[in-house]
């Protein structure tokens, strides 16, 4: 019960969401805040169980900071979503899945990304996505004005319409939106000396 | 090998097979006098007198060579060069069954970071997990590995040399030498090498330290290089 989405641009990324947390036919909460920073360059957007998801964000927080102490770099977009989608993974062959399904956006050297990370285990690239129960609704606007040459500031309208049209229509999702940029510029640029040699 | 370690008296009358020494209060010390860890520096020792062994970098390429000894007829030396993954390479000094141990746990490390990340790992990530590994063996009592670790690769900081000691002590560095004769081989390297030297000046100059520090002509010499650009390392 939700809808949470997310777009790559060729500037960065763009999380969108509703803000209500449902509890069956009662809504628990009117500003629930389902788009969780890890830090400054990636962010998840959580659809399912809140406490499962902030469980495996807690972890990625600090698996990242570790990481990156250990080897003097970040943890790519790409590297953050496998060890995120290894741990949710666990949980299923436990027989105690975490449930959720997880829009991981974020931004590193190599510019902007959203991925899609489940209970599953399974990992995929998007240029956008949806989830949640709005997530149908949702992907009809996605699909209708999406293109890969769209601003971050143009990816903010059409989350903003994208989650409104959800929300219009899907009793699941409701009370307003969030909505978390990302730019590209944040991303920390590592000294490559690989590079500078080929120049 | 000795058993002994260096100079230090050592009044261990237990009957265990490790040589910590028992204080004045009576119970078991692993350090010598002047705070000195007898069995590391019986494991240094036991590496200085290993095959010798080189490591050299530039920001193009990072190689190792290894002296590979003699055997009898009809019996085959054994490797010396080994692939961790595929950007990263790595050779060793000391007891070639410690080296062996090393060199798996670096390999399945490698293979670890590949299962939860997704992507090849760091070469600072590996020297630090194989100098946790070793540091365990100074903290128990059982015998240190008796094996330095030269680890060459490329990541997304260029390409990396590192060393890492029987105690976990590890440094980072254009060139090291380790082994049997290793300072008179270093010695060549400091005057010979340069930042910009080709691969083949390189492999020739670690060619010629090792000639010089074993005193044999055309010894046997095993190679593995890692160029910056194409990130494979290969064994020659």
């Amino acid at each position: 019960m939700t809808t949470i989405i997310g777009i790559k641009t060729k500037e960065g990324v763009v999380l969108g969401s509703d803000k209500r947390a449902s509890k069956g036919f009662f809504i628990g909460s009117k500003i629930t805040q389902k788009i969780a920073k890890v830090d400054d360059t990636l962010a998840v957007a959580i659809a399912g169980q809140l406490s499962d998801a902030e469980y495996l964000v807690k972890v990625a927080k600090a698996e990242r900071r570790l990481v990156e102490l250990r080897r003097g770099f970040p943890l790519s977009v790409k590297e953050s979503t496998r060890l995120i989608s290894n741990l949710a993974y666990s949980g299923l062959k436990n027989y105690q899945p975490y449930f959720v399904e997880l829009l991981v956006g974020g931004v590193d050297g190599d510019g902007g990304h959203i991925y899609v990370a489940d209970m599953s285990g399974a990992v995929t690239g998007e240029d956008f996505a949806a989830s949640g129960s709005g997530a149908p609704i949702a992907y009809g606007v996605l699909e209708s004005v999406y293109n890969n040459e769209i601003t971050n500031e143009q990816a903010q309208e059409i989350a903003t319409k994208a989650v409104t049209a959800a929300m219009e229509r899907d009793p699941g999702s409701g009370n307003g939106i969030d909505i978390l940029t990302i730019p590209n510029l944040l991303a920390v640029v590592r000294s490559n000396p690989k590079k500078e040699a080929k120049r | 090998m000795s058993e002994e370690g260096g100079t230090a008296p050592n009044n261990n009358n237990s009957n265990f097979g490790f040589s910590g020494t028992t204080n004045n209060k009576g119970y078991m010390s692993y350090y010598g006098p002047g705070g000195r860890m007898l069995l590391v520096e019986s494991a240094l020792e036991a590496v200085s007198r290993g095959s010798t062994t080189i490591g050299i970098k530039t920001p193009t390429f990072a190689l190792t060579s290894s002296y590979i000894k003699p055997t009898r007829p009809l019996m085959e030396p054994s490797e010396k060069i080994f692939t961790i993954d595929g950007h990263v390479g790595a050779t060793g000094s000391g007891y070639i069954g410690d080296i062996l141990q090393s060199i798996d746990e670096l390999r399945i490390e490698a293979q670890k970071h590949r299962l939860t990340f997704e992507s090849p790992i760091d070469v600072a990530s590996l020297v630090k997990h194989l100098s946790s590994y070793l540091h365990t063996y100074t903290i128990y009592a059982v015998r240190p590995q008796a094996a330095s670790i030269i680890i060459a690769g490329t990541d997304q900081m260029g390409t990396q040399l590192y060393q890492v000691d029987p105690g976990g002590t590890y440094f980072r560095g254009s060139a090291f030498t380790i082994g049997q004769f290793s300072d008179s081989a270093l010695n060549l390297i400091q005057q010979e090498y340069s930042g910009d030297m080709t691969a083949e000046q390189a492999i020739q100059l670690s060619k010629k330290a090792i000639e010089r520090a074993v005193g044999e002509d055309k010894p046997l010499v095993g190679i593995g290089i890692v160029y910056a650009e194409e990130g494979i390392f290969k064994k020659l």
